[in-house]
C-alpha cells in the first residue's frame, strides 16, 4: 500500500513522555471539575491564597498547561517525542478552532480594543482564519497542540496580568443593563479552556493519529458523561440540603407520641411524630406540615395510573395486534404523538370545562385524577405499542402453530414479554404528572395550605349507600391540595404568610424536597417492577 | 382447480414437437431456471407415489400465490402415515410455502393465497368450518429457528395444553383444588424424554428457557409441539442454524419420531434427507414439484435431469 504509515506493534521509550501528558491531561481534568465547582459557587475564587489571588493561580496553572501542550506538539514535530501523527488534524477540529478564535479574536477587539464593526469583524476574520490554517495545514501533532495549547497560554496570561481579575464586570449596554461578572466569566474560561487543553493533552498521550483520536474523544465523552452526573447530584443535593432541616423540624420518637390512624376499621397510634408529613397548617400547631397535599399527590397519582393504564394498554394492544397497518394505525399515531405534546395548561382547561360541570360541579380530586389519567395516557399508548412491537413475530407464529388464540397468545406471551417496556412509558409518565402544577390548579386545588383535618382518605370514603350506583366516595369529590400546586402558591403568592408557618423559606423547602421524594419514591416502585418482570423473561 | 387436471395429456404434450405457451406452462415446463439448470418437461409420473398404508395427507393441485408471485404450481402429492417426508430443493423453491398449506400457518401471511385441495385423514382443511386450533394441535410445527417463549422450561412445554384448557394451573386451580400439577410434570417429563432432553434439563426445568444452547432450544421446542399430542410433525430446516453435533442428535430424534409421528422435513442438506426421510419431494425453481418418491430411487436413479444435476450439485 502506497504512503501506508507503517507504526511499531510495540512503543518503546514513551513512558517518560507519556507520563508528561498524562500529568497534562489529570491536571486539566481538576482544572475543569473546579471552575465547574466555582461556577456553581462551592468555591469562591475571588480570595487570596497564600496573599496570591486565586484567579493568578488559576491563570498560571493555565498558561503553565497551554505551553506544556504546545510543547508537546512542537516537539513532537521535530522529531523529540514518538508519535504517529496524521498529515492534518482534520476539518472539524479546524472548523471549531477557528470559530472558536473568530469569537476570542472579535471580543478582545471590539470590547479591549473598542474597535467599530468593521475593525472587530477584520481581526474576527483574520483570527479565525489563522485558527484554520494553523489547525488544518500543518501535520496534526501542531494541528491539535497549537490552537488550544495558545487559547489556554492567552487566557492565562490575562488572568495572571489581572486584567480580568476578581472586580471585572463586563456591561453588555444593553437597555435591561445585563453584564457578566467575573465570579461567571472566569470559571467558564477556566472550564472551556481546560477543556480544550484536556483534550489537546489526550489526544498527546495517544501518540495522535487514530489512537490519539481515540483517546481525545474518549476524555471529552468521559468529561461529558461526568458533568451531567455531577449537575443533577448537585440538584438534588442542593434540595436535600436546603429541605432537611423543614423537614425534620420537631422529629420525635418514642411509644404513642405520634398521630391515631385508623384503617380497615383498625386503629393504631404511630411510634414516631413527624409534624412535617404528619400535619396540616393550623394556627394550634406547634410545627406546620403538608400532610393533605402529600396524600393528594399520591392520590392523584394513583388514580391518573388506574385510569390511564388499562385504557391505554387496551388502545395500544387493538392497534398494534387486531387492526389493519394502514392509514386508520397512523392518524391514530399521530394523534397520540400529538396529545402527549399537548401544553399541560389545555389539558387542564379541558378539565375544568368539560369534567368539572359534570363531576360534582366543583373542583375535586377526581377532575384532577381523570385529568392527569388524559395526560398520561398518549404515553401509555406510545410506549405499549413500541413495547409490543418490540416482541418478536416467532413467539406469535409459535404459538399459533400450537393452536392457541389470538387473544390468549396476546395476554400469556406479547403482554408479559412487553410489559418491562409498558413499566418504562408509566414511569416516565408519572415523572411528568406528579410534578403537574397547571391541570391541578384548574381542576382540583382547594385551599392553599389546608388543615390535617383536611387530608384526603379515599379508602376510608367508601361508603354504601341503598340507591344506585350503591357505593359512593364523598372523598373523591373533595377539592383537596398537592405538593406541587402547594410549592407554587407558597412561592408565588406568599400565601402562608398569614398563617402561623414559622419560617416560610424553610416550610417551601422541605416541600419541595418531599415532592421530590414522592416522585423518586414513585420511580423507585417502577423500577423495581420492571426489574421484576425482566428478571422473568431472562435467564440470568 | 379445473384447469390443471390434464394429467395424461402431458406425454403425448411432450412428444409433439410444437406446444403453445400455455401448453407449456400447463405441462410444467419450467419458465425460470437458475443457472447450470436444464430445460425440461416435468412430467407427471415423476411425482406418483405408491405406498403401502393410509395417506396422511392427500394435497391435490395446490397453488399458492403471494400477490401475483406465484410461489406454488400445481403441487399434488401423498403423504404416508408414520414416516419421515423430506423436501428438498434449492432455496426459494417454496419448500417452507408447502409446509405452511399442512397447518394453514400461510393464513398468517396477509399477501397469500392458497388454491387446490389439502386433506388430512381424508378431511380438507380449507374448507369451510374448519376449526383451526384443532387443527393445529394435530399438526405440529417446528421453526427454522429455535423460538423459545421467554418463560421457564416447565411453561413452555404445557403452555400449549393449558391454552386448550387441558390442563388447568393457576392460582385459581389451586384454590379450588382442581391444579393438575401432577400431570403437568408427568407431560413435561414425557415430552421432553420423547425429545431426548430430559436428562439434559431435568434440574433446571424452572430455569428460563432461552438459558439454553441453541441445539437444546431446537429440541425443546419439539418437545412444545409434541407436549400438544399431535400426529403430525412439519419441521421447517430445524438444524440449519445448528452445529454438527445438535444436528446429528435432531437427525436421530426425527428417526425415532417417525414410529409414531408422520414427519414432514424441509431440508436443503441432501445428506440429510437421504439419512433420514424414507421419501423424498424435490422441488426445484418455480415452485413445482418436479419428483416425489421413494428416497434411495430419487437420490440413487432419478427420472428428471434436472433433479439429477441438482442432486449432483451442478446448481442450486
Ligand atoms: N411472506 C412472503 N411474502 C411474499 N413472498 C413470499 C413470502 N414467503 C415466501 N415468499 C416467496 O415465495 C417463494 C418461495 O419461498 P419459500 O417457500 O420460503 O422457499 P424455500 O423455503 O424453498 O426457500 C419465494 O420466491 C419467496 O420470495
Ligand atoms: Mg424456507
Amino acid at each position: 500500500m502506497a504512503g501506508a504509515v507503517e507504526s511499531e506493534l510495540v512503543s518503546e521509550d514513551t513512558s517518560e513522555t507519556e507520563a508528561v501528558a498524562a500529568a497534562a491531561v489529570g491536571v486539566a481534568a481538576i482544572l475543569f471539575a473546579l471552575s465547574l465547582a466555582a461556577l456553581f459557587e462551592l468555591v469562591t475564587i475571588t480570595d487570596t491564597l497564600a496573599g496570591v489571588p486565586m484567579v493568578a493561580l488559576l491563570g498560571a496553572l493555565l498558561l503553565l498547561l497551554g505551553l506544556g501542550v504546545v510543547g508537546f506538539g512542537v516537539g513532537s514535530r521535530l522529531g523529540y517525542v514518538a508519535t504517529n501523527p496524521r498529515p492534518s488534524a482534520g476539518l472539524v477540529a479546524a472548523v471549531a478552532f477557528s470559530g472558536i478564535w473568530f469569537v476570542v479574536g472579535g471580543l478582545v477587539a471590539s470590547q479591549t480594543f473598542g474597535l467599530g464593526t468593521i475593525g472587530w469583524g477584520g481581526v474576527a476574520f483574520v483570527t479565525g482564519g489563522l485558527a484554520f490554517a494553523v489547525t488544518a495545514l500543518p501535520r496534526e501533532d501542531i494541528g491539535s497542540t497549537l490552537p488550544a495549547g495558545l487559547l489556554a497560554v492567552f487566557a492565562g496570561a490575562v488572568f495572571v496580568t489581572g486584567l480580568i481579575g476578581p472586580g471585572w464586570v463586563w456591561d453588555l449596554g444593553w437597555e435591561q443593563s445585563a453584564s457578566f461578572n467575573a465570579e461567571f466569566t472566569i470559571p467558564v474560561i477556566t472550564a472551556f479552556c481546560s477543556l480544550l487543553v484536556a483534550w489537546g493533552a489526550a489526544k498527546s498521550y495517544g501518540g495522535f493519529g487514530a489512537r490519539g483520536r481515540h483517546v481525545g474523544a474518549y476524555l471529552l465523552v468521559y468529561l461529558n458523561a461526568l458533568s451531567i452526573i455531577a449537575v443533577l447530584f448537585l440538584l438534588v443535593a442542593f434540595t436535600v440540603f436546603k429541605g432537611l432541616p423543614g423537614l425534620f423540624n420537631g422529629l420525635s420518637f418514642g411509644l404513642g407520641t405520634g398521630p391515631e390512624t385508623t384503617l380497615f376499621g383498625f386503629t393504631f397510634a404511630w411510634p414516631l411524630s413527624w409534624p412535617f408529613v404528619m400535619n396540616g397548617v393550623a394556627l394550634l400547631n406547634d410545627v406546620n406540615g403538608v400532610l393533605p397535599a402529600i396524600a393528594g399527590t399520591i392520590w392523584l397519582v394513583i388514580g391518573a395510573v388506574l385510569f390511564a393504564v388499562p385504557l391505554g394498554v387496551g388502545a395500544a394492544v387493538f392497534i398494534t395486534e387486531y387492526a389493519e397497518h394502514g392509514r386508520f394505525t397512523q392518524v391514530v399515531e399521530i394523534a397520540t404523538n400529538g396529545l402527549w405534546s399537548t401544553p399541560s395548561i389545555v389539558f387542564g382547561l379541558f378539565g375544568l370545562a368539560f369534567l368539572v360541570p359534570r363531576l360534582g360541579n366543583g373542583k375535586s380530586l377526581l377532575a384532577g385524577m381523570l385529568t392527569l389519567g388524559f395526560m398520561l395516557l398518549p404515553l401509555v399508548v406510545i410506549t405499549s405499542r413500541e413495547a409490543m412491537l418490540a416482541v418478536p413475530d416467532e413467539y406469535r407464529d409459535a404459538s399459533a402453530a400450537l393452536g392457541v388464540t389470538k387473544w390468549q397468545t396476546i395476554r400469556s406471551i406479547v403482554l408479559p414479554a412487553a410489559l418491562p417496556g409498558i413499566v418504562t412509558g408509566i414511569i416516565l409518565g408519572v415523572g411528568r404528572i406528579a410534578g403537574e402544577t397547571a391541570p391541578i390548579l384548574l381542576t382540583m386545588s382547594g385551599s392553599v395550605a389546608p388543615p390535617g383535618s383536611q387530608t384526603v382518605d379515599v379508602i376510608g370514603g367508601f361508603q354504601f349507600i341503598s340507591s344506585p350506583p350503591f357505593v359512593e366516595n364523598p372523598e373523591l369529590l373533595q377539592a383537596t391540595s398537592a405538593l406541587p400546586y402547594q410549592l407554587y402558591s407558597l412561592i408565588t403568592a406568599g400565601v402562608g404568610q398569614s398563617s402561623n408557618i414559622a419560617n416560610i423559606e424553610q416550610f417551601r423547602w422541605a416541600t419541595a424536597l418531599i415532592l421530590l421524594v414522592v416522585v423518586l419514591g414513585f420511580y423507585a416502585v417502577g423500577i423495581a417492577t420492571r426489574y421484576y418482570f425482566r428478571r422473568k423473561l431472562q435467564h440470568e | 382447480m379445473t384447469e390443471t387436471t390434464q394429467s395424461t395429456d402431458t406425454e403425448q404434450a411432450a412428444e409433439s414437437a410444437q406446444t403453445s405457451d400455455i401448453e407449456m406452462q400447463r405441462s410444467g415446463q419450467p419458465l425460470e431456471v437458475t443457472a447450470g439448470e436444464t430445460r425440461e418437461k416435468t412430467r407427471d409420473e415423476w411425482t406418483d407415489y405408491e405406498f403401502e398404508g393410509d395417506a396422511k395427507f392427500a394435497v391435490e393441485d395446490l397453488d399458492v400465490y403471494y400477490g401475483d408471485d406465484h410461489a406454488l404450481k400445481g403441487v399434488s402429492m401423498d403423504i404416508p402415515e408414520n414416516s419421515v417426508t423430506a423436501l428438498i430443493g434449492p432455496s426459494g423453491c417454496g419448500k417452507s410455502t408447502f409446509l405452511r398449506c399442512l397447518n394453514r400457518m400461510n393464513d398468517r401471511i396477509k399477501a397469500a393465497s392458497v388454491d387446490g385441495t389439502v386433506e388430512l385423514d381424508g378431511q380438507g382443511i380449507y374448507q369451510d368450518g374448519i376449526n383451526l386450533v384443532e387443527l393445529r394441535k394435530r399438526v405440529g410445527m417446528v421453526f427454522q429457528s429455535p423460538n423459545p417463549f421467554p418463560k421457564s422450561i416447565r411453561d413452555n412445554i404445557s403452555y400449549g395444553p393449558r391454552k386448550h384448557g387441558d390442563l388447568e394451573t393457576g392460582f385459581l386451580a389451586n384454590l379450588l383444588g382442581r391444579s393438575d400439577d401432577e400431570e403437568v410434570e408427568e407431560l413435561v417429563e414425557q415430552s421432553l424424554t420423547q425429545a431426548a432432553l430430559w436428562d439434559e434439563v431435568k434440574d433446571r426445568l424452572d430455569d428460563n428457557a432461552l438459558g439454553l444452547s441453541g441445539g437444546q432450544q431446537q429440541r425443546l421446542c419439539i418437545a412444545r409441539a409434541l407436549a400438544t399430542e399431535p400426529d403430525v410433525l412439519l419441521m421447517d430446516e430445524p438444524a440449519s442454524a445448528l452445529d454438527p453435533i445438535a444436528t446429528s442428535k435432531i437427525e436421530d430424534l426425527v428417526h425415532d419420531l417417525s414410529e409414531q409421528y408422520t414427519v414432514v422435513i424441509v431440508t436443503h442438506n441432501m445428506q440429510q434427507a437421504a439419512r433420514i426421510s424414507d421419501q423424498t419431494a424435490v422441488f426445484l425453481t418455480g415452485g413445482e414439484l418436479v419428483e416425489y418418491g421413494d428416497t434411495e430411487q430419487v437420490f440413487e436413479d432419478p427420472q428428471s435431469q434436472r433433479v439429477e444435476d441438482y442432486i449432483s450439485g451442478k446448481f442450486g
